[in-house]
Formats: C-alpha cells, structure tokens, sequence
C-alpha cells in the first residue's frame, strides 16, 4: 500500500472503530495531565511502598502523589499510618530522606518524634502535635497542641503488604473493593508469607506514563524482546487470556516459561513462589498506573510516579520471601535481574521503545491516531487490555480517548 | 616479586579493562579475566535500606552475556569511563592483588531516543568504585573478581553492556 499523506494519516485506518485507538494529544497535551493528576491520581488507592521497608515502630518512608509529599510511618503500636509530609505551620516538608527512623532524634527534635526542623515543631506517630516551640510566649492560649497535627490519609497495608494510600479521605472503596478481583491470580502466592524488597531502583523517563502502562498491558511487543519470543512464542503462550476488572484493571493469564531457551538462562522451577506452578507467570495492570508482576521465582511492582505529560518516575522493585536463605535469595535476585534488573535483558528495551514512542507524538507534533485495534479472543495478542484501560480512563476525565475534545457521553454516541 | 612491576601490571590491566569496555569489546575484556571470573554490579539503597546486586555472573554468564547481546534492541551510545586507580593492595603469599578504582561513566547520546536532536550530547550515566581482585599466578595480573560498586542509583534506561 503506498504511503499516506496528510489527510489519509489522520484519518481512521481500514475498518477500525471508535474504541479500537486513541488520539495521541492524550500522551501529550498538558491540560490532560494536569487533570489527569487531580482527577484520578488524587481520588484513587496509589500502592506506594512495601511494609517490609518500616521493618520496625518509628521507620519512615517518604514518597509523592499528585505532587504531594506523603510520608508512611510505622507507629510504636505496630501500624502503618500516612499523612502529608507537611508540617502545619509554614509547610515545610517535615523529613527529607528517602527512609530511616525516627527512633533517634535529630538536630532539632527528640527522639520518638517527628520534627520539622525548620521551627522544630514535633508531632507523634499518629500525627498528634507534640510540641510547638515556645507556644506560650507566641500563641498565648490562641494555638495549642490539640489545635494542629498532620494531615492523615486513608492508609492499608494489603496484597502481599504493599501499603496502600489515598488523598481522598471520602474515597468510597476500600482497597479490596477499589481492586475487586484483580489480584485473585496470584493474592494466595503473595499472601502466602511475608514478602521482603530485595531490589530498589528507579528511571525517569521522557514519556507519559500511560505509555508505560500500555506496555506493561500488551505482549504483541514481545516482537522488541528475544528473550521473551525465544522462552515464549509457542502454543500455550498464544493461549494465555487477558481478562478485564471493573475500575480498569486487567490481568495476562500464566503459561510456563521455557527459561532454558535463552543461551545461559536456567529454568525457575526450583524456587517458585508458594503455590504458583514452576516457570509460570502472572501478571496484574492496575488503573491508573501500577504493574505486579510474578514471574516464577520473584515478583517484580512498578509504580509510577507522573512528573509531566512528557515525563514520569518509575520505581522498580524485586521481591522475594522474608524466610529466604542467603542461597535461594541470592537466585532470586539473579532471575529477577536477568531479565528486569536496569542491566537485564528485557527492561532496557522497553525504556528505549517508549522513549522514542513518545519522541514522536510531543505536545507540538500533529495528532495521530494511536491504534489499540488487535481483536484475538482475548488473548495475549490481543489489545484488550489497553482499550479496557482507556474506557475507564474516559469516565474518570469524562473526556472521549479517540477525540479528547468530546465528553465521553459525547463519543460514545458518535461511536454508536 | 617485584612489588612496583607488579603495581605497574595491575593498573595497566585496569586500565585496558576500561579501554575494552569503552570500545565493546567484550572479547579482549574477558581475556583479561581468569576462567573463574565473578562478575557483580552491587549498589547500596537507602530506599530499602539493603545492599543489592543489579547483575552478577561468572565467566561463563558474562560471555553468554555479552555473546548474546546483537540479538537485544540496544542503546547504541557510547559509553566512556574515567577510571582512576586509588589502591593496590597485594599478597605476595597468596599471589593476590585487590584495587580500589574510582570511575565516571560518560554516555554520548546517539540512538537511544531522537538522535537528530541528540546524537553528540555527553551526559554523566554513574559513578561508582571498581573493586578488583586479581590471580598474580600467571605471565600478567588476571582479573578473578571484579564488584562495581555504584553510588547511582536513578539509572533511567539502564544498559545492556557490562559497566
């Protein structure tokens, strides 16, 4: 066929529908970003780090969503807490570092506290303020401790103990509501036993994060990795099934892996993950941009964090169990980064192919159609996973994906 | 053993190790290395709080490795160390060397996104310490382990080729 010009470019391909692609300005476009952060990433569960990171009463994390810094602490009654990271007198962030204790005190607060050290007002474990420098000689009986604490946010500790925020304290749906069935593929391997974070490491990338969701919901991509066609591409790999959750989430159904395809690699059967079979691997997309990923011997999450329309932050993290020995945790760590580690085989091609996806349609080219149109009964082929994605993600933002200027009521009775 | 010779050897062996490396030239890097050669790229987190290994491998995996490599979709740019070789510490008993090196991984932008734009552009990729052992048995000083052990831990697209 020859090439398009101008206007055949634009238009619509052969015989595909609304619903089966997507205008590139959503990629693209600031104002979509921007609403995108205010209305879904500040209304829905963000999983943003694991328990096993507040290993002990008084460990930290700290972390952002939509913008906001959040921070998870692990009280001296055991529980797992988030509140903005922000202190109430003059917003200053509170803590800094990445993770640590609060056992400790530091240069401007007691130990057992949480200081700003800018004033060094301290609040405890639970976000009650504890003290409030010279708050007599200042506030007189106008401001006292009962007065301010930290901003709470609806926080649990779920699937596999990933530890679950929100910003929206009226959010209806508890994680398991929000999530309804999406991890029932693998919660029995990953609940099985406490899991412990082996491997920590991050990219920020000139891309939208959708685009890495989209890859992390479609295989046909496979065609960018070997390893994945050589250990893959044979009839029960074809077989495996996409299946759609409600709130857009979606699930690829396991096969077993032929590891030992690939020159030097070994096959996982020897360590699997409780209760999934040997060499199998399951896979959970969440809206609006999580990836759990168990694949025999480790389990790998990306979380994302949105930066810009062009520009996200994603943490990699591996996992094992928390009963591993120093051998079987040693092997883990060897598959999980053979294959996804930032010097394994898979993950630097997928970084390289969305980087200059979104080269190709920044916020000044001219829009294009994006085709999510592949139809293979639901399986790994198919592009199901994308077009349940982005049905969901036009309710949200009540904007239609094919044409973002219609509402989504507006494309859907175009497209009928 | 002449101790300054044998200083001398070990930084030069060092040294072609980056020289190889930066070329891609896998074949003469492992020439370098004995035949039970561990391989490892470990960073510290403070994230988890844990040490970790990005990659690791022994003589056989690294040249799987890098054998297998024209079958992967690649970022082709360049990569250039600045190596420094801090300390050479040897046991003349046991006719072993360890070294401190410090290094400072350049990556000059080529295909790895829009090279009309790019291409050209030099960008500091990691820094991190070389800690070497090496068998001081034969004619020159073979590598026996090599840990890079790297302070970056934001690695954006990663790489295939061995640091």
């Amino acid at each position: 066929m020859p090439a398009k010009n101008a206007t055949q470019w634009s238009s619509i391909p052969g015989k595909l529908k609304s619903g089966e692609y997507v205008d590139s300005r959503i990629y693209s476009d600031r104002d979509i970003f921007e609403e995108e952060l205010s209305k879904i990433w500040r209304n829905i569960w963000v999983p943003v780090c694991h328990e096993s990171e507040l290993p002990d009463p008084y460990c930290f994390r700290t972390m952002t969503i939509a913008r906001e810094p959040v921070i998870v602490v692990r009280g001296n009654d055991n529980q797992v807490r988030a509140f903005l990271n922000v202190c109430p007198h003059r917003g200053n962030m509170i803590e800094n570092r990445p993770s640590g204790t609060f056992e400790s005190g530091t240069p401007s607060g007691a130990p057992k506290h949480m200081t700003c050290m800018f004033h060094a007002w301290q609040f405890d474990m639970k976000g009650n303020c504890a003290h409030i420098s010279r708050a007599e000689e200042g506030y007189q009986d106008r401001l006292k401790n009962k007065d301010i604490g930290l901003r709470r946010l609806r926080c649990e500790v779920k699937y596999g103990g990933f530890v679950w925020v929100s910003l929206n304290d009226k959010i209806e749906k508890s994680v398991e509501e929000w999530l309804q069935g999406a991890f029932d593929c693998m919660q029995h391997s990953i609940d099985a036993e406490p899991l412990e974070v082996f491997h920590y490491h991050k990219a920020i990338i000139p891309c939208n994060y959708k685009l890495w969701h989209d890859t992390n919901s479609e295989f046909y991509h496979d065609y960018l990795h070997y390893h994945n066609r050589i250990t893959g591409f044979n009839d029960s790999y074809f077989a495996r099934q996409c299946k759609g959750f409600d709130n857009g989430h979606v699930n690829v159904g396991s096969f077993e892996v032929q590891y030992d395809q690939y020159e030097g690699f070994e096959s996982r059967e020897e360590l699997s993950f409780p209760h999934l079979p040997a060499n199998h691997w399951e896979m959970i997309d969440l809206f609006p941009g999580m990836n759990f990923n168990l694949r025999g011997s480790a389990l790998r999450v990306d979380l994302m964090t949105p930066l810009g329309p062009d520009k996200v932050m994603i943490e990699y993290r591996g996992l094992g169990l928390k009963s591993d020995t120093e051998e079987q945790r040693l092997i883990r760590q060897r598959h999980h980064n053979s294959i996804w580690g930032p010097f394994g085989r898979n993950l630097h091609e997928d970084l390289v192919a969305v980087s200059t996806q979104q080269a190709a349609m920044n916020e000044w080219a001219d829009e294009r159609k994006i085709l999510h149109g592949r139809h293979e009964n639901e399986t790994i082929h198919d592009e199901v996973g994308m077009r349940h994605f982005y049905d969901e993600w036009g309710k949200w933002m009540d904007r239609w994906p094919g044409d973002p200027e219609l509402t989504y009521d507006q494309g859907l009775k175009k497209a009928a | 053993m002449n101790l300054d010779k044998v200083r001398q050897d070990v930084t030069e062996t060092i040294y072609k190790a980056s020289i190889f490396l930066d070329e891609c030239n896998w074949l003469d890097w492992l020439n370098l290395c004995d035949k039970d050669f561990y391989y490892s790229i470990k960073a510290y987190s403070p994230e988890i709080n844990k040490d970790m290994i990005y990659l690791d491998g022994d003589f056989e995996h690294m040249s799987s490795l890098t054998d297998m490599l024209p079958k992967h979709n690649t970022d082709h740019s360049p990569l250039t160390r600045h190596t420094v070789v801090y300390t050479v510490d040897i046991d003349k008993k046991n006719k072993i060397a360890e070294t401190i090196s410090s290094f400072a991984l350049y990556q000059t932008q080529l295909d790895g996104i829009n090279s009309h734009i790019l291409a050209g552009e030099t960008n500091l990729f990691m820094v991190g310490k070389y800690k070497d052992k090496f068998s001081l048995n034969d004619e020159s000083p073979l590598f026996v382990e090599r840990t890079v052990q790297l302070d970056t831990r934001r690695l954006d697209k990663g790489s295939h080729w061995p640091i």
